[in-house]
């Protein structure tokens, strides 16, 4: 064999070595019903606080991959979380209803004249419910009570702009037990003076 | 001549040795139902430098993962006889006819190395078959870390088997009273149950997190000024901004499959509608409304329908609606008061709670209403469901009188476990969606 002779078979032995290599390197596709898409490789984000990663395999790619999360710096609070003292008695409502009960109107009353008396003063009507049903259904029901008291007040002669309303939905139990005795009482609305 | 030859020898080779058209291996189908488990073993990993604990804290996550999906045995390290150590990672090969002998189908092997508050982890998935690597990484992170890098391999082993990506990796964002206080916090937890961290940090109700697509955002009510403000906060850098101010009550729902709109409702005048913010803030408008109560948007995986909550038929129910503007469909026909629809990632199913018998019970259904099912039934409530992103399991919230647990189930229904009850009051979990 010739000079030109080893050379041809040296590239012959080399593009067999080179198939050889693909061949074995070549990733075996996978039949799924699954949206498989590719291996779990999350596009190049950068890694906060996080976890870098490179596979061991020749063929896949390193992936970096989001890491943990910061806690956010600490932010003043206001202190919603305490019931609020009131000169006025609870007002109370029906499991899931929003109506004025007639056992509501002498306190209703007693609002009205109170705040046609003092001009100035301005009325927070909380809307609230028990703990029963889920939270988002509840902060809406509180909404459509603390509502209810105001839309009753009006017709009594107060001026909207002596009222506002807020529901804390079920967030605030004003008795803290699990039975009908207390979800009666937690089912109010309750009247904060400013 | 030779040039012939050359030329011969080369297509020759070509044609045999060309990789031929990929089949699969497939190990397992992750839709076939089957009792048969593939038995795998999780032997200690080598800690060659750092806290030895994680020799077997790692594996013991990569274990409670796989047992999640029901398709993997788990065997008892008891029963091992090869010991793992430094050289299997520097060429000498597993003894796999040990492996093969306790029946171990596949193995996982691993080593961690620490640099300062770093490790490097290394795990490698064996095939004792056939004798090869099915999947290998080397992960590098915090220390503190360390679970997270075991999710992120149970994701590959996964993947290795089945050819279905994981969501072991995935997060899951919950309210909590603080210990003592009677405020409600937002905190995020990992499918191991350990350390949630806290986001908010007021002393207040932050109720109702809801992830955006991206994973980068969660978006919650607030009443940290004294009235409710739907926020978005950036996980990444912790920045936050108000979202939705106006009306009174206010509760964030799905955002759309892009992240460029925020559902929510909102109470204005006592009714509670179902508005489409732009994440940007430029604009919101109305897309359900309607007197009474309209709460608890979950959009459907492609944008086009939405399950919400409405009591305009005298007591709550769920509905979808076709959007925009098209007609509800009620779908929920279980109890007298349901709620909390979540839209499975898979499109195919509405999970939503339901009072029956006197307790809140999970049903799943069609989005056409068709094929009503109960998935969890429980001593208790069963309720807030939410989704995994591939739409097999359901975290949800079980109460009981002052007790409060979340816990998750398969979306079958035949596998579940306790997630988390380490602080009181916790519930509306929502669950990540992949990164």
């Amino acid at each position: 064999m010739g000079k030109r002779g080893v050379w041809k078979l040296g590239a012959v032995v080399l593009a067999v070595a080179m198939l050889f290599a693909m061949g074995c390197a070549k990733k075996q596709e996978v039949k799924s019903g699954e949206a498989a898409g590719a291996p779990p490789a999350a596009e190049s984000k950068a890694p906060p606080g996080g976890i870098v990663s490179e596979s061991l395999k020749p063929e896949a790619p390193p992936a970096p991959a989001p890491g943990d999360t910061q806690v956010a710096a600490a932010e003043a609070g206001a202190a919603v979380t305490q019931e609020r003292p009131s000169p006025f008695q609870d007002i109370h409502f029906d499991f899931d209803k929003s109506f004025i009960r007639d056992d509501a109107k002498p306190v209703l009353s007693s609002v009205a004249d109170y705040l046609k008396k003092n001009k100035g003063a301005r009325v927070t009507i909380e809307g609230h419910c028990d703990e029963r049903g889920t939270s988002e259904y509840n902060m809406a029901l509180g909404d459509r009570r603390a509502e209810s008291a105001r839309a009753y007040l009006a017709s009594l002669g107060v001026p909207a702009s002596a009222l506002a309303t807020v529901s804390f939905g079920e967030e605030k139990p004003l008795d803290p037990g699990h039975t009908e005795g207390a979800w009666a009482k937690n089912r109010r609305g309750h009247f904060v003076v400013k | 001549m030779m040039k012939r030859l050359a030329g011969l020898l080369l297509i020759f080779i070509a044609f045999v040795l060309a990789p031929a058209p990929a089949s699969a291996i497939l190990y397992i189908d992750i839709n076939a139902p089957g009792g048969r488990r593939m038995p795998v073993a999780l032997p200690a990993l080598v800690v060659a430098s750092g806290d030895q604990s994680l020799a077997t804290s790692i594996p013991k996550v990569i274990g409670d993962d796989l047992g999640m999906t029901a398709l993997f045995e788990i065997l008892s390290a008891k029963s091992y006889l090869e010991r793992i150590v430094p050289a299997h990672f520097s060429g000498r090969t597993l003894s796999f006819s040990d492996w093969k002998l306790i029946g171990a189908e596949a193995v996982v092997i691993g080593k961690v190395d620490a640099r300062g508050d770093q490790i490097t982890v290394e795990l490698r998935l064996y095939d004792s078959t056939l004798g090869n690597m099915m999947a290998g990484r080397r992960y590098t992170g915090p220390t503190r870390s360390f679970r997270t890098i075991a999710h992120k391999f149970s994701n590959e082993i996964l993947y290795a088997f089945t050819g279905v990506r994981g969501i072991f990796d995935t997060e899951i964002a919950f309210t909590a009273t603080s210990r003592g206080g009677r405020d409600k916090g937002v905190y995020i937890v990992g499918l191991d149950g350990h350390e949630p961290r806290r986001i908010t940090d007021n002393r207040s109700f932050n109720l109702f997190p809801r992830w955006s697509p991206d994973g980068d955002m969660l978006a919650y009510t607030s009443f940290k000024t004294g009235v409710p403000v739907i926020y978005l906060r950036n996980l990444q850098d912790g920045s936050e901004r108000a979202l939705v101010k106006f009306g009174n009550s206010k509760s964030p729902g799905s955002f759309t499959p892009k992240g460029e709109a925020l559902f929510a409702s909102v109470s204005v005048g006592g009714n509670s509608e179902i508005y489409r913010v732009r994440t940007n803030g430029s604009n919101s408008e109305k897309v359900i409304g309607g007197w009474g109560i309209q709460v608890s948007p979950s959009v459907s995986p492609d944008g086009r329908k939405i399950a919400f909550v409405s009591n305009r038929g005298g007591s709550p129910q769920v509905y979808v609606r076709d959007l925009p503007g098209g007609k509800d469909l009620r779908i929920s026909h279980a109890g007298g008061y349901s709620t909390s629809p979540s839209w499975s990632p898979a499109g195919d199913r509405i999970a939503f709670t339901s009072q029956a018998g006197g307790k809140f019970s999970l049903y799943t259904v069609k989005p056409d209403g068709s094929d009503q099912r109960l998935l969890v039934s429980a001593d208790g409530d069963c309720t807030d469901p939410s989704y995994s992103p591939d739409g097999r399991y359901v975290v949800y919230t079980f109460q009981k009188k002052g007790y409060s647990e979340l816990k998750i189930i398969s979306a079958d229904g035949r596998w579940g476990k306790s997630l988390y009850s380490g602080l009181s009051g916790v519930g509306s979990p929502a669950w990540s969606p992949r990164r």
